[in-house]
């Protein structure tokens, strides 16, 4: 027997906003559980003081800025080169089996789990550049692991740019390069900070590379080869070691509302950028 | 025709891969004078046009043969950004760049390195003005270009290529995708302008050619069958596939 069109129209919408609902509720639930937990143990004197007795009193102020400053140097290090990667691969090359060699080493590293990339720094600066358990070798790791999400979301973003404006600038005698600079990059903007904050939402998250090659330091990270601990190994280490289930919670919700705080300053920034656009 | 030319080639050939897009094309386009280039899609009417400015340079496996001179001097000696300074182009798709109206206006200045405020402002205003689009956009210029009408755009791309005063104006079907009031008006701006450029203009509409042109060519097939003054192509016409085409017989 034949189902009706029309009946199988209402089943579809049904179900789809069901899985709607499904995939919200599910962030609804984990932010109210980590809220209902956290915000008692949240006040100004959590966030500005330093931890002690292994994070089972005080604050969390010195996670916060190696979180900070892990996430910050990372980010700066692999926006240039990976939007450079996408550049190069999308406007100053030709098709041909050396750009099918990069793209297929670029995915290849954006499907490799991150304990292998912390395992490589561990080995690679850790120990033989003798670089140490540093924030340097942290942010070096990091950057390599969010790379290839910068590189694909940026050659995405600049083949979306139509190919009559690249011409017309020509037309306007202008080179590639101011080509690139003027018309492609501006135009490419909201995709390559698409890709940026997803990688701040990577290396906020990340535990298993980083106390490989960060290490877990409660001191405060006062120069690059300083060891130090990120709010996400913090909360890791609080829970794992039962050491404070209240401050890992704490510190989760400050995470939590941090990367929310994040989202939302570049979705304003991208609507920004977009509105000046169109 | 006893004006000097200000774009001419000589036994012009080029292929696009293996298929033959111009043949031995000898073409004249005289200075400070309109001349339109006519024939069915696909005659190469717009690849000849993309060679005086070296568009077709951008196209993979272009392959071209014969002489191509701009003010007699060989294409080829001359430097491409200021053959392209020299040479501006409108495209049959307005297509400003998706950035404010003075942005727009200021690209090719910015390329050529004029960076001066007043200087440029000046220019911007004098290049809306001639295009007719100053009275209407000069509180507006930090507008969107792309919030513009069709028309307001496709003549905001004139006045962006007279920014950097060009010598000649290359036309590649600039009022295809423009109705026929939006069209009239850039037929009257052509006119225009042809006081101070040289302009050649592909057009598929032969209406259009003989409304606004000095000269036209007919091309079919890849050959230019037929040059003159429009009233004699469009009157007497030599050669029988120019009077079947002109006639409504073909194309």
């Amino acid at each position: 027997m034949r189902i009706k069109p029309r009946i199988v129209d209402v089943f579809v919408r049904i179900s789809l906003n069901l899985q709607a609902f499904f995939t919200v509720g599910i962030l609804a639930v984990i932010v109210a559980i980590i809220f209902i937990k956290g915000s008692p143990y949240i006040n100004l004197e959590f966030i500005i003081s330093s931890p002690q007795d292994m994070g089972r009193h005080g604050g969390i102020f010195s996670t916060i800025v190696g979180t900070i400053l892990l996430v910050l140097l990372s980010i700066f290090l692999a926006t240039p080169l990976g939007v450079g990667t996408a550049i190069f691969l999308t406007e100053y090359t030709k098709e041909s089996v050396f750009t099918k060699v990069i793209r297929f080493g670029v995915e290849s590293l954006a499907g490799i789990p991150s304990i292998l990339f912390g395992l490589f720094g561990f080995i690679f600066f850790v120990t033989k550049l003798k670089m140490g358990w540093s924030l340097l070798a942290g942010v070096l790791t990091t950057t390599i692991m969010i790379l290839p999400t910068i590189i694909r979301t940026s050659e995405e973003a600049i083949k979306a740019v139509p190919r009559s404006l690249r011409i017309v600038s020509y037309s306007l005698s202008a080179t590639k390069w101011e080509t690139v600079k003027k018309v492609v990059l501006p135009s490419a903007a909201p995709g390559i900070l698409t890709g940026v904050m997803l990688s701040v939402g990577r290396a906020v998250g990340e535990t298993a590379a980083i106390i490989f090659t960060m290490g877990s330091s409660l001191r405060m990270p006062l120069s690059l080869m300083d060891s130090g601990r990120t709010m996400a190994v913090h909360f890791y280490i609080l829970a794992r070691e039962g050491i404070s289930m209240e401050n890992a919670y704490a510190t989760a919700l400050i995470l939590v509302l941090s990367i929310l705080s994040i989202n939302i300053l570049a979705y304003y920034i991208m609507n920004r950028v977009i509105s000046k656009f169109s | 025709m006893i004006k000097d030319y200000a774009l001419s080639t000589s036994k012009l050939n080029l292929y696009y891969g293996k298929f033959y897009a111009l043949k031995e094309v000898n073409f004249h386009v005289p200075k400070k004078a309109i001349t339109a280039l006519i024939g069915p899609s696909g005659c190469g009417k717009s690849t000849l046009l993309r060679c005086f400015n070296r568009m077709n340079d951008l196209i993979e496996d272009v392959r071209i043969e014969g002489d191509i001179f701009v003010n007699r001097q060989r294409i080829e000696e001359i430097d491409i950004i200021e053959l392209r300074k020299k040479i501006g182009m409108v495209f049959q798709r307005p297509n400003p760049f998706p950035f404010s109206v003075y942005e727009n206006m200021v690209y090719g200045l910015q390329i050529h390195g004029m960076n001066n405020r007043k200087k440029n402002h000046e220019i911007v205003e004098r290049s809306l003005r001639a295009v007719g689009l100053w009275d209407e956009l000069k509180d507006r210029l930090s507008a969107p270009a792309l919030s513009l009408s069709e028309e307001m755009k496709q003549r905001l791309c004139i006045a962006r290529v007279l920014t950097v005063e060009p010598e000649i104006i290359l036309l590649d079907e600039p009022c295809s995708a423009l109705d026929p009031i939006a069209t009239m008006r850039v037929e009257e701006l052509m006119i225009e302008l042809k006081r101070d450029y040289t302009i050649l203009i592909v057009t598929h509409n032969m209406q259009q050619a003989a409304r606004v042109s000095d000269y036209t060519g007919f091309m079919l097939l890849g050959e230019l069958v037929e040059f003159g003054e429009t009233s004699q192509i469009f009157t007497s016409p030599k050669d029988s596939r120019t009077e079947g085409y002109i006639t409504g017989r073909f194309g």
